[in-house]
């Protein structure tokens, strides 16, 4: 990577201005207001049509939740924990309790377990469904804008049945869960996962082998293995460049051991691959729900935890929908901890970004930068 | 200075273009007024109503729930509301969650290079006043800080039926409204 370009004003044009190599370089700002951005800037120098250099500019949606945790205790913290990533939100609160609970030394009960690992499941469902759509409107289909989020209110409906909330489910609390499974959730939750894997196969037919998609996806954007490890990269990302990490597997936590499910890696690197990998771990948590629903154990939901946080260091960490999330805890006795260390999965795959983009042609940047499904709100935090 | 202005004054063309501008003043105040009273505001308005564009803005997670009202079940754009990428043809920011200081400033900027008439929705209890993170250091306490705000939309972050209650809102409101004061 070279060395970062030098702050440009706030004009979508900077100035032209020559190269190195004697070639003529444009400065364009992408972002924050742009169609093809989210809340996030990218500062792109193109040659042409050729991307030559990409700088994120993060920090739109920066909201010192390290801070905030320090200021509430660790109940209160749970809301603010869950919005950096509000389409992913259990995944993450999940991350926090396993911290908490390593300090407090809190056990959870195994059907206390399953329900987190039920949740977190459908939250990865959620979360890529809307990257899906979210791409489906960056390459201009529409189709896979609206299909995308109209199936995930399939899941928002059931996961409102078992939470009360529709995204913000504040679901997982130190030593178990809030509520357990309502009446006739398994057999809905069955019926819908059936359902939804049929409308998998009609994404396939309809965005993924097709050719308007296959031809600006495969071979555009590659990360190439090693370059992939070297920039610490997570998720599907890491997976999409061949590498089978995933912390469900190698670090084992709530029920994942007793379930029987799939790493799903692509060798080849390129946006294709990491759109792949997304609807390979969509179809393996369908099976996951369908496991946990039939061998639910029965017993307590919840454990009675202290809310005191008692002196010691954590490090809890989980796979969430873009990645591994962790928290690194430290308490010192009191009701609120001393410092909380916040890394979600976008903010590692951000440093994938220029790797993508640089060599690509202008056009091609779209498909490339959304395939790190990089979600800039849960970046910033 | 004096004597340029008798000569102003002594003018024809000067006077002639002083009192036709009075004229133009009086016409355009009456076609307003015309325009104000008459069935011509009710096409206006109509018009207006059913075209909202919001600009393709995003502040924070708010955004989640304004792509679930924008997608297949609760579809925006049964009202009219289709998000637009371009600024200059829109009409509506919906202004989705926290704003941090470093937003605040491409927010105020955006709003002013929109064309009249234009309008606010701040959704979320944070466009609000700060919601779950009033006490951050980086957050700007509501919109209405650097931007008049049409409709309000309560809630953390609010339903998709929610936000379509807030353009309804906002299209009542319109509807009402007189043609030359809105924006």
């Amino acid at each position: 990577m070279s060395a970062p370009p030098k702050p440009v004003p706030l004009t979508t044009v900077e100035s032209t201005e020559t190269s190195d190599s004697g070639a003529q370089t444009l400065t364009l700002s992408v972002g924050p207001q742009h169609s093809g951005s989210g809340h996030m800037r990218l500062i792109v120098e193109v040659d042409g049509d050729i991307i030559v250099n990409v700088a994120p500019d993060p920090g739109y949606v920066h909201r010192g939740i390290e801070k905030i945790i320090e200021l509430r205790n660790i109940i209160k913290s749970i809301p603010v924990i869950e919005r950096p990533s509000i389409i992913d939100a259990s995944n993450l609160n999940h991350a926090w309790v396993r911290s908490i609970e390593e300090i407090q030394g809190v056990e959870v009960p195994r059907r206390g377990q399953y329900l987190r690992t039920l949740l977190n499941e459908m939250n990865r469902i959620m979360s890529h469904l809307y990257w899906l759509s979210i791409y489906g409107v960056f390459l201009g289909h529409t189709t896979m804008f609206m299909w995308p989020l109209g199936d995930r209110e399939l899941f928002i409906d059931l996961a409102e049945k078992l939470t009360g909330a529709r995204i913000t489910y504040s679901y997982l609390v130190p030593g178990g869960v809030r509520r357990d499974l309502p009446p006739g959730f398994a057999e809905e939750a069955v019926k819908r996962t059936e359902y939804f894997e049929k409308r998998l196969k009609e994404y396939d037919r309809i965005f993924f082998n097709n050719p308007l998609f296959t031809s600006r996806a495969k071979g555009i954007g590659v990360l190439s293995k090693e370059k992939a490890i070297e920039l610490g990269c997570t998720g599907p990302t890491l997976r999409g460049s061949g590498v089978d990490a995933d912390l469900r597997k190698d670090e084992p936590y709530a029920a994942y051991p007793e379930l029987d499910f799939e790493v799903s890696t692509r060798p080849d690197g390129d946006s294709f691959s990491r759109a792949m990998v997304h609807m390979d771990e969509m179809r393996e948590s369908c099976k996951i729900i369908r496991q946990i629903v039939k061998k639910i154990p029965t017993g307590p939901i919840r454990r009675k935890a202290p809310i005191v946080l008692p002196r010691g260091v954590a490090y809890g960490r989980v796979e969430s929908a873009r990645g591994e999330c962790s928290f690194y805890l430290i308490g010192e006795g009191g009701d609120k901890p001393y410092r909380a260390r916040y890394i979600t999965g976008s903010y590692r795959n951000m440093a994938a970004i220029p790797a993508v983009l640089v060599g690509n042609r202008l056009a091609d940047m779209p498909t490339a930068w959304w395939s790190i499904d990089y979600w800039p709100v849960e970046a910033d935090r | 200075m004096s004597a340029q202005r008798t000569a102003q004054e002594e003018d024809p063309v000067a006077t002639l273009a002083e009192g036709l501008s009075i004229w133009v003043g009086k016409l355009s105040d009456l076609v307003k007024k015309v325009v104000d009273t008459g069935p011509i505001r009710n096409v206006i308005n109509w018009a207006r109503m059913y075209s909202l564009w919001p600009v393709n803005i995003t502040t924070a997670c708010c955004s989640a729930e304004f792509g679930a009202a924008s997608g297949a079940r609760h579809d925006l754009e049964r009202f009219g509301v289709l998000p637009i990428g371009s600024l200059r043809q829109s009409d509506l920011i919906v202004i989705e969650g926290t704003i941090t200081k470093k937003m605040a400033k491409r927010l105020r900027m955006i709003y002013d290079q929109m064309a009249l008439p234009r309008y606010v929705i701040a959704m979320g209890d944070c466009a609000m006043s700060g919601g779950l993170f009033h006490d951050s250091y980086s957050i700007v306490n509501g919109a209405h800080e650097f931007v008049p705000v049409d409709v309000y939309v309560p809630g953390c972050p609010p339903r998709p039926e929610a936000l379509e209650q807030a353009i309804i809102m906002l299209q009542e409101k319109i509807r009402r409204s007189k043609v030359y004061e809105q924006g």
